[in-house]
């Protein structure tokens, strides 16, 4: 019967993690994006929700902004945006110039811990 | 802080709806694919009509890319919590409200 992986009302879903654990730089990224996009009218919030759900079984194993970011990719090569070869070509040439660690923290949280 | 009272209001008019403020409906038991904003868990559950939000375009269909027009009316439906839930153990009077558009209803007893 279930066909929305994130429809879970009434789940046993266990203690709920209430750490703020920042945001990584790629996150940001992504984020922002996702933000300047949705602004153009491009798509919208149904639409990258819809996408998320399309996930499937793999959805609860993903952190919040890989959901997100993966909805965003979904939609924009669904509408021609790019393909998915220029896609995976962008990212190897990005890839090869950019060198921020994944695990960066926020500065400012850096700054408030210090 | 801004009095919540005098915040513009999100909804809108709707000047063609089915039901009514205190009528008493079903929420489809329907399990169709797709994206879909009615939980499972209240589907098939009676409720009341609490309020009437406005007519929005259908997520259902904006989640595909098309314009999801003509809108649908979108109300505010209270269930008793201990309706929705079996076994529920808080208090008789406790409720909860959930916003369900007009083609995931039926007017109570139609089935009955």
């Amino acid at each position: 019967m279930k066909t929305i992986p994130s429809d879970i009302g009434g789940e046993s879903a266990g203690p709920v993690d209430t750490v703020d654990h920042g945001m990584k730089y790629w996150e940001r990224q992504a984020n922002a994006f996702r933000s300047a996009v949705q602004i153009t009218g491009l798509t919208c919030t149904d639409e990258l929700r819809r996408a998320a759900e399309d996930l499937g079984e793999c959805y609860k194993d993903m952190h919040y902004f890989e959901i997100t970011t993966s909805a965003m990719r979904t939609v924009l090569l669904e509408k021609g945006v790019f393909t998915s070869q220029e896609l995976q070509a962008k990212m190897a040439e990005i890839r090869a110039r950019f060198n921020v660690p994944d695990e960066m923290e926020s500065p400012l949280k850096q700054a408030v811990r210090k | 802080m801004k009095n919540a009272a005098s915040l513009k209001s999100t909804y809108t008019s709707a000047p063609s709806h089915r039901y009514k403020v205190g009528d008493k409906v079903v929420v489809k038991r329907s399990f169709p694919p797709g994206h879909r904003r009615t939980p499972q868990y209240i589907r098939g559950k009676q409720g009341v009509i609490e309020r009437i939000c406005g007519a929005y375009p259908n997520p259902e269909e904006l989640a595909y890319g098309f314009d999801g027009l003509p809108e649908k009316v979108l109300y505010r439906v209270r269930f008793a919590q201990n309706h929705v839930w079996s076994g529920y153990a808080g208090p008789a009077h406790d409720l909860i409200e959930m916003e369900i558009f007009e083609h995931w209803l039926e007017p109570a007893g139609a089935h009955s």
